[in-house]
């Protein structure tokens, strides 16, 4: 893998990396995909699922209830006035 | 009555093994009625009243307001949650060598790695007396330390057991289980954290859990799993072989299993997918670490936190799993490693139709020191879990226990069940532990 694709990766992920771990990356991650090849000789087709069990929407009646109050949750998140704090979006 | 360690032995005891994140300010009586027992959690467990890191910075601070499913039912069940157990940085590692903490140590030799990534809740119990530990296994993140550490890691089938409340790795993939010191410890301590809860639909298709009645006669050895094995876990698991048929009279042939050559790579492709779209919710905004100035585009915001909170490891897989996402790849691997998946799961059957287990290794080798773990390439270390990722791929129960001991530090074997099937492996911890002396490490808890 090149360090443009490493870099590319990374940033669509939100993640800025070093140099050094552009290249160490680089170089990792190209020795593991080489190994995945390996998949190009698996059996394709047949069924699968995405879960290793079946599953199936279960679905429960809505009941209203409050676990967890709202201050306890924003004790965790920046705070202004009642609000939660956020960068900017544009 | 269980055996409570004071606060000050169990402080005394971490600072040297850095088995526990965080460990609970007091412990109850002793001598409260009815009794009670003392149990741990893996650090991406959450539980009210401590943090919840999944051994990663970013995490740091964070203090769920609510108990994880299995965590409540222990502690309904008179569980008194000792602390959180130290692990691989969101259960990235096979070695606990990736915690964004310390790095716990083995009991048996401190030189070595307790194996990943339960490696905490492994220590605890190789270490306290009577413990009782909530592990989290993704790709054997049980089986592993458990044979590390010499105790009994049990990993119940896809859906046994509530996700509800931990933080997830691979959803596809995660499984909470237990590390005990005995099988009688499992079999008292499964029913406690197994059931359908609606909080977790995943739960909800369980058939019940049974235990009394499972019979264990005949033991499939897959042939492909016998390679590349050190010599001394090659003559610990062929010993073992030899107490099954000669001690407890269990017949024990050969299989075959082709598609496990593939199963490391699909599980690869599947469990970095996932962790790379389930580590996009930590940003700096909702949870632990705190993202710098608000005025900041939100793109460099996230990024700027993210890269400096997550660890080198993570950052490995989160790369691997966005790439892997993305087209052409996605096409061609992702959708492969799910017929794998399948594959891997019709050649356990196949198994099943003529044993009552398959049995392997759980390791290769016996526990590395850090010295042997700081010169492996990141392949390398994936490869380590050749033995455990199949039953994890295929959401099968399994059940690593000690098996043997190697100049003092033990070897452990898996043995795998069909989906459901937990009762099979009970049977034979109690069959097993009845003729096979387990050793724990002296001077402790």
């Amino acid at each position: 893998m090149d360090i443009a694709t490493v870099r590319n990766v990374a940033r669509v992920a939100r993640l800025k990396l070093t140099s050094e771990e552009e290249q160490a990356f680089a170089r990792d991650l190209e020795e593991v995909l080489a190994y995945m090849e390996v998949l190009d000789e698996a059996p394709s087709g047949g069924e699968h699922d995405f879960n290793p069990v079946p599953v199936r929407d279960v679905l429960r009646d809505d009941e209203e209830g409050r676990d967890v109050d709202a201050e306890t949750l924003r004790d965790s998140m920046d705070t202004y006035q009642d609000m939660v704090r956020g960068p900017k979006l544009s | 009555m269980s055996c409570f360690p004071t606060v000050e032995k169990l402080r005394k005891l971490n600072a040297r093994y850095h088995a526990f994140n965080e460990i609970a300010q007091s412990f109850p009586d002793l001598n409260e009625y009815p009794p009670r027992f003392h149990f741990s959690a893996k650090e991406n467990l959450c539980a009210k009243g401590f943090q919840a890191t999944a051994g990663s910075r970013i995490l740091e601070g964070y203090r769920p307001p609510f108990d994880a499913t299995s965590v409540s039912r222990m502690r309904a069940a008179g569980g008194v949650l000792l602390g959180k157990t130290n692990m691989d940085e969101f259960g990235f590692g096979t070695f606990s060598t990736n915690s964004g903490f310390e790095t716990p140590r083995n009991p048996f030799d401190e030189r070595r790695a307790c194996g990943g990534s339960s490696g905490g809740a492994a220590a605890a119990t190789s270490l306290l007396d009577k413990h009782i530990a909530l592990g989290v296994s993704t790709g054997g993140s049980i089986s592993c330390p458990a044979s590390f550490c010499g105790v009994l890691g049990l990993t119940p089938t896809y859906g046994r057991v509530s996700r509800y409340g931990l933080i997830d790795y691979g959803n596809s993939l995660d499984k909470i289980g237990l590390l005990a010191r005995s099988a009688a410890d499992l079999k008292q301590y499964l029913p406690i954290i197994s059931g359908a809860d609606p909080k977790d639909p995943t739960s909800c298709v369980q058939p019940p859990l049974r235990i009394e009645g499972a019979k264990v006669s005949r033991i499939a050895i897959p042939e492909e799993a016998l390679q590349n094995l050190s010599p001394v876990v090659k003559e610990g698991f062929e010993g073992a072989l030899d107490s099954l048929r000669s001690k407890l009279d269990i017949e024990v042939i050969d299989t075959h299993m082709p598609s496990l050559k593939y199963a490391l790579s699909a599980y690869y492709v599947l469990a970095t997918s996932e962790a790379s779209t389930n580590l996009a919710r930590y940003c700096g905004m909702r949870f632990g670490a705190k993202g710098g100035s608000i005025s900041q585009h939100f793109n460099d915001f996230f990024t700027e936190v993210r890269s400096a909170k997550f660890g080198r490891e993570a950052k490995r897989r989160i790369l691997l799993g966005t790439y892997a996402r993305m087209v052409g790849f996605r096409d061609r691997y992702y959708m492969k490693a799910l017929s794998v998946r399948q594959l891997v799961i019709s050649e356990y059957q196949k198994a099943f139709a003529e044993a009552d287990l398959v049995l392997t290794p759980t390791m290769p080798f016996i526990a590395p020191t850090f010295e042997e773990i700081g010169r492996m390439r990141p392949l390398e270390a994936y490869q380590a879990d050749f033995l455990t990722i199949p039953p994890n791929l295929a959401g099968m129960p399994h059940l690593s226990l000690p098996c043997s001991y190697s100049d003092g530090m033990p070897i452990g074997m898996q043995a795998v069940a069909p989906h459901w099937e937990e009762g099979r492996l009970i049977e034979l911890a109690e069959k097993w532990t009845g003729v096979f002396h387990l050793r724990f490490p002296e001077g402790c808890a």
